[in-house]
């Protein structure tokens, strides 16, 4: 396969000074060896005998040559040729050799994975800048970062094409959220899978069968597992009494207090603590008198005179942050509680009038044994509207997910570290020598409980079948595990020989004195662990593209658009053979949409096709951003879904993705974007005026947040991340062993004169010249969305007399310059205008997305073989103006969707 | 009877437990084997994920031999460093991952290696001894992870199976310490049944595996196959169970207590480097495995970055933490090589003696991917410590250092990955 390897283009060359009859050559040349590929994979290798058929059956297909050409293997421009020649054949020729490296007979098609695996060593070696060595003649600065350029791209394109599966889906093990989802759906009940491997598959989607491995840890996690939740589905205890528990804020916080207080010096008496500090002159506490002798200074901080002082702190409590936090005390749970729901409710107004916006809320969850201090798992949060004059009841529910006592929180909304909560109080107590004000004030607060979510499995008849006349115990045992076993493999009926063992292995119990019952459990456990329920298995019986079954085609839809088993519904059609009907699938696809459960697709397939994982990469720093707590974090992710869900469910274009006349936020977003009048924790459409900066997924917090890096913007983040997922043009994995730029480290730049740098070098700037001019158009959003007209940073200098640089507190305030150029060149001025331009891309936008839907609905990478139904599926679209649901439409009915 | 079965009414998983020295109760498998005469051969690998801050790791490359200046990050295995060895110039050539740390540390493998496939690996360098060492042990290998991978890539552990898949990893010491000294109180008889019972749920759900192996492609039988597997590993792990049924776990010789849940970062290696010395004194296993905690280690020394910032450092904050990390890393590998040193064998040697310990990461620094960091200690394989080397060829496979430390502790192989011959330059 040397034809068209140097020595075959200096041959070529030294025929035509034009390459027509080359370029010819090289397009028949890589279809034989795309053909030969497929052949290979079948066993049977290609002789030049197939062409001429092969040749006929490629031409035959809709696709055009000349557009998969290059998608077939990574192809090396021959303009690259003289660089070769020029740099690198003096040593690297046939006859030298020099380590081991002979380029003269390189192929310029990366057809096999030795090829890729020379051009790889051929990058590495420029990249590094081991080569070209030193003292020899270097290629210019153009000739370099093009070939590096060209070099690094048809890397990519080789490796995917070296690596396609050729269009085979591998069985697919349930990953942990359809594990989650089945189990639910199955048992009813909720469990906690985290312990499981979460499945996240670096560069694909969790979906993708060859990525989910299984390993023998595994096997015991899933049978522990398992029979948690039949435990749980199968309690036939007493439901416990409900019980409603309420505490008066007025007691229980001076009690925490005086709890806390304990911990002074022995001569402070903690009883005397409201009457001392209720003084006329309140204000100027006395600090010895009242008895926290010599150590006074270092419990200022307890901020009890601002407490004990407050009118408001005889009937209830305000909020203030007694112990760096804003919170009640804990509320502790009685043990054995899982999956038993709780209520909670509190009588709750803002104190006066003018509490501003991100003060008026208040956030709950529980706050596990070994949490750090201060700490909790923010489960929600309300807004608090009453008023002193008219307090509000706001609830909550709380189900806890483990059978430990639980321990849960309310405080004010904050930041949710200690940390951060000594420094907003540190703020204060510097300008006033007083903690932060309260803003929300507590009545009282209760929880009742505990509530069963849901009653015990046995009662459903389509699950334990009920006892026939005439049957034995253990007769009805068995025909209660083959029917759950059979709900359980997604009604695919279970071996006879698997029950056999089952039951042989059920008397063993019954004999040893397990009572039935209990041995009928651990039977259905063991099911729990078995491959029939752990796998999506579509036998093929030596047909290996067939057409699916009905059933079949019910797994598959139903784990592509709601991550679990179909319902009642889709069985009965699919049980009918309706669901091969082009229209009763349509339906179908709908009204899966539709249903709360398509909310495993709508987060799951929108987090990794955004690559959202990024949002939970940093910790955003609180100095910097106070008002990026948790919270808004969540609001911020659950945006983005809601954004998508909305434009999947109206049916609109996928371009009001890129631009639109409206965002869809709840009320705590809508205030951190400075919207007022949205009321409720919902998600909603919320118009926006035409000159606004929000509408679209640029400009959301979410992605913003992503292309940063917890402290600042990053240009390039941001630009990698446009390119990738608004353009599908993915810019190469960042390079191995390229120096780094560490030049102006100790220099004040803006993001941008930063990434100036990568302009400099040419193994950054053959990708970094598309990235980055990107990204300059989002710097006008700082690294937690907030717009901004500057970038405003502290001085980092050396200090002289250690060495070692630090920061100087003088603010440095640098203009966002939001001009910069589309990857074609196309220029533009700001933000406005780059999001204008990026609107017009929605057709590289929605292709991106069909690739990704077929690769999260099929379980396997988007392959050469799937570019005539990525085709398909975005005429289809286009004829409906790119409606987002057309898409996820147009992946159901095609063709491939029907079969293994 | 078993002498020593008096022991199991203290075995409570939270009892802390202090005991005779290994000497008295000897090798448990005195039980079954002769006289032990000699300690057996140990096998450790630390994986730190992300790479070192290059300008203060490594050694003067000027300086080679014995006679070098322990860089600064270095500086707490001072006492040491007679019982270390520094190796530049070594690295895996297919790597082309800025960001994996650990998935081809131990293998060398390449992740394209096979067409049709985005992702390869191949047999980690700690199984391939478990599969000689582990045979005489109750567990035959320990995979311990910190529990989120930053700066390791994909993977469960550093630990990759004869299949080239990944084998899980105990995430937390309270995991591991119940792996390793949790004891049943039940009656014999009652754990025989237990474990018969355990293997009938392996007949049962191989029942059905068989059943849906029918009909399926090629490729889908090699993906069920990793359930057998994982299966067979199981029913291998029972038999062990069985054969040492009647021997107690034991404990070793300094009491070990149930680790705190909350143990994170600094703590918690700390703490997994005790669990380590506790199993080898008692023997439970001779191959260990460590994938370590990165931003849980920095964010417990203070730093408030991710370690994915901090690998990305220039000079300032960043460069500070990083260089930081180094240097607890270098305190809890003396301390690690101090309780080495200290524990004493059956025949009078120490743990150190007997175990090949290997630092590193298959990142060197930021992106860079060649002269992975590469610190040796343990008396294990025969290695003469005490040095700075440079390869002389700057890419020098990893893997020849793998198949030499597997040679020196007697696995007989000739190659590992793509090794292309022993490092011989470390036992002269």
């Amino acid at each position: 396969m040397q034809a068209n390897g140097f020595r075959a283009f200096v041959l070529q060359r030294a025929r035509t000074r034009h390459d027509n009859q080359f370029q010819i050559g090289m397009e028949f040349h890589r279809a034989i060896h795309f053909l030969n590929r497929i052949a290979m994979k079948k066993g049977r290798p290609a002789s030049f005998l197939t062409l001429g058929l092969v040749t006929c059956v490629a031409s035959a297909q809709p696709l055009a040559l000349s557009e998969i050409e290059g998608r077939i293997h990574g192809v090396m421009p021959e303009s690259h040729f003289e660089v070769l020649n020029n740099n690198c054949l003096k040593c690297h020729d046939s006859v030298e050799e020099e380590g081991g490296m002979n380029l003269e007979d390189i192929s310029f098609t990366m057809d096999s994975i030795a090829a890729a695996e020379s051009w790889q060593k051929v990058l590495n070696a420029v990249n590094s800048g081991e080569m070209p060595p030193k003292d020899e003649d270097q290629l210019s600065v153009v000739e370099k970062t093009e070939f590096l350029g060209d070099l690094s791209r048809q890397l990519v394109i080789a490796r995917d094409a070296l690596s396609d599966s050729g269009g085979v889906i591998t069985m697919r093990r349930l990953n942990r959220r359809e594990y989650e989802n089945t189990i639910e759906s199955l048992l009813g009940v909720k469990i906690d899978a985290s312990d499981l491997p979460d499945d996240a598959n670096p560069g694909g989607f969790d979906t993708n069968g060859s990525a989910l491995f299984f390993s023998s840890d595994q096997f015991e996690q899933y049978l522990t597992l398992g029979r948690r939740a039949l435990d749980l589905a199968m309690s036939t205890g007493k439901p416990r009494p409900i019980k409603k528990t309420r505490f008066e804020a007025e007691e229980i916080v001076p009690r925490e207090l005086h709890r806390f207080t304990a911990r002074l010096p022995k001569a402070f008496n903690p009883s005397a603590l409201r009457d001392r500090f209720v003084a006329p002159d309140g204000l100027e506490i006395d600090y010895q008198e009242i008895g926290y002798g010599l150590k006074a200074e270092n419990y200022r901080w307890l901020n009890h005179p601002a407490f004990f002082l407050h009118p408001d702190s005889h009937t209830g409590a305000p909020l203030f942050n007694y112990f760096y936090e804003f919170g009640l005390p804990n509320f502790n749970l009685p043990a054995q509680n899982e999956g038993q729901k709780f209520i909670f409710r509190t009588r709750i107004a803002l104190l006066g009038e003018n509490v501003p916006e991100h003060r008026r809320y208040i956030e709950f969850g529980p706050a596990p044994s070994g949490i750090k201090k201060g700490e909790m798992n923010v489960a929600g949060f309300r807004k608090v509207t009453g008023t002193m004059a008219e307090p509000e009841i706001i609830e909550f529910e709380f189900t806890p997910s483990d059978d430990s006592a639980s321990i849960v929180r309310i405080r004010e909304r904050h930041i949710n570290s200690l940390n951060a909560a000594k420094l907003f109080f540190r703020e204060h107590t510097q300008k006033t020598d007083r903690g932060p004000p309260a803003t929300l004030w507590v009545d009282w607060v209760e929880w009742e409980g505990p509530f069963a979510t849901a009653p015990p499995v046995q009662s459903n008849p389509n699950l334990f079948v009920p006892k026939a006349a005439g049957q034995s115990k253990t007769q009805h045992h068995r025909a209660i595990l083959e029917n759950f076993a059979k709900r359980a493999f997604r009604t695919k009926a279970p071996s006879a020989g698997f029950i056999d063992r089952l039951m042989a292995l059920y008397e063993d119990d019954v004999a040893d004195g397990v009572s039935p019952n209990e041995a009928l459990k651990e039977q259905l456990s063991v099911v729990l662990a078995s491959p029939g329920f752990l796998y999506l298995n579509e036998p093929t019986f030596g047909d290996e593209h067939r057409e699916l079954t009905d059933q079949e085609l019910a797994v598959r839809l139903s784990y592509f658009l709601w991550s679990a088993p179909p319902d009642e519904t889709l069985e009965r059609i699919a049980a009918k053979g309706k669901l091969h009907d082009a229209s009763t699938l349509a339906r179908q696809t709908h009204r899966l949409l539709n249903d709360p459960r398509a909310d495993a697709f709508i987060s799951g397939f929108t987090h990794q096709w955004l690559h959202m994982e990024r949002l939970d990469f940093f910790q955003f720093s609180y100095e910097k951003y106070p008002r990026f707590d948790d919270s808004v974090k969540e609001s911020a992710r659950r945006e983005i879904y809601e954004t998508v869900k909305d434009t999947i469910l109206a049916s609109r274009p996928i371009g009001e993705l890129l631009k639109s006349d409206h965002i869809v936020v709840n009320n705590l977003l809508a205030g951190y974007y400075g919207i007022s009048g949205v009321d409720g924790e919902h998600f909603r459409r919320v118009p926006v005026p035409s000159h606004h900066p929000r509408g679209g997924l640029l400009g959301t917090a979410a992605v913003m947040a992503m292309g940063s890096d917890g402290e600042r913007s990053s240009p390039v983040e941001r630009g990698a991340w446009i390119l990738r997922t608004l353009l599908n043009d993915a810019p190469p994995p960042a390079p191995a062993n390229v120096p780094q730029l560490s030049r102006l480290a100790d220099h004040v730049l803006s993001a941008r004169d930063l990434q100036k740098l990568h302009q400099e070098e040419p193994q950054c700037a053959q990708c970094h010249r598309t990235i980055d001019p990107l990204g300059f158009g989002l710097e006008n959003f700082n690294a937690v969305g907030h717009w901004r007209e500057a970038e405003v940073f502290e001085q980092i200098i050396d200090d002289l007399t250690t060495g070692k640089s630090r920061k100087l507190k003088t603010p440095v305030s640098i203009p966002i310059d939001p001009s910069g150029t589309l990857p074609d060149g196309t220029p533009f001025h700001d933000w406005f205008e780059f999001r204008d331009r990026m609107a017009e891309q929605e057709s590289a936008f929605a292709r991106g997305f069909t690739e990704g839907l077929i690769e999260y609905a099929l379980g396997r990478p988007f392959g050469f073989i799937d570019y005539n139904m990525a085709d398909d599926i975005m005429a289809r679209a286009q004829a409906q103006d790119y409606a987002m649901d057309q898409f996820i439409l147009g992946v159901v009915l095609s063709k491939r969707f029907k079969l293994k | 009877m078993n002498p020593l079965t008096r022991r199991s009414f203290l075995g409570s998983a939270t009892a802390l437990i202090a005991l005779p020295t290994l000497e008295s109760i000897g090798f448990a498998r005195l039980a079954k084997a002769a006289e032990i005469v000699k300690a057996p051969k140990r096998m450790v690998f630390l994986s730190m994920g992300w790479g070192v801050t290059k300008e203060t790791w490594f050694p003067d490359r000027q300086q080679v031999g014995t006679n070098y200046e322990l860089p600064q990050n270095l500086s707490p295995l001072a006492p040491y460093k007679d019982d270390i060895t520094i190796i530049q110039n070594l690295q895996n050539q297919f790597s082309t991952e800025a960001h994996w740390g650990s998935t081809f540390w131990l293998t060398g493998a390449n992740r394209y290696g096979v067409p049709g496939k985005s992702f390869n690996n191949t047999i980690s360098a700690d199984q391939v001894a478990a599969e000689q060492f582990g045979r005489d042990t109750r567990f035959t290998s320990l995979q311990l992870t910190g529990r989120k991978a930053d700066g390791h890539g994909p993977g469960a552990s550093l630990a990759w199976n004869r299949q080239g898949k990944p084998m899980a990893g105990l995430d937390t010491p309270v995991a591991a310490y119940h792996r390793l000294f949790s004891d049943d109180n039940t009656p014999l008889e009652h754990r025989q049944a237990q474990l018969k019972k355990r293997r009938s749920v392996l007949d049962g759900v191989i029942a059905d595996a068989r059943s849906v192996q029918k009909g399926l492609t090629a490729t889908d039988v090699d993906k069920l196959d990793e359930y057998f597997q994982s299966i067979r590993e199981i029913e291998i792990r029972l038999s062990k169970e069985e054969e040492w049924l009647e021997v107690p776990k034991r404990f070793p010789q300094d009491p070990v207590n149930e680790p705190e849940a909350s143990l994170k970062g600094y703590e918690e290696i700390k703490m997994m480097y005790d669990l380590m010395i506790a199993a080898m004194q008692v023997d439970a296993t001779r191959v260990f495995s460590y994938r370590m905690p990165t931003d849980s280690l920095i964010q417990s020394l203070g730093a408030t970055i991710t370690s994915h910032n901090m690998s990305h450092y220039v000079q300032g904050d960043r460069q500070d933490v990083s260089e930081n990390r180094d240097q607890t890393h270098a305190k809890l590998l003396a301390y690690f090589i101090g309780k080495l040193k200290a524990s004493k064998e059956i025949d009078g040697s120490s743990l150190y003696d007997n175990t090949a310990v290997t630092f590193g990461s298959n990142i060197n620094s930021i992106h860079y991917l060649t002269n992975c960091p590469t610190l040796l200690t343990g008396g294990g394989a025969g290695v003469k410590h005490g040095r700075h080397l440079v390869m002389s060829d700057p890419k020098t496979p990893l893997c020849n250092l793998w198949l030499s430390l597997l040679n020196g502790s007697g696995v007989d192989i000739d190659s590992h990955g793509d090794s292309t011959g022993g490092l011989d330059e470390l036992f002269v």
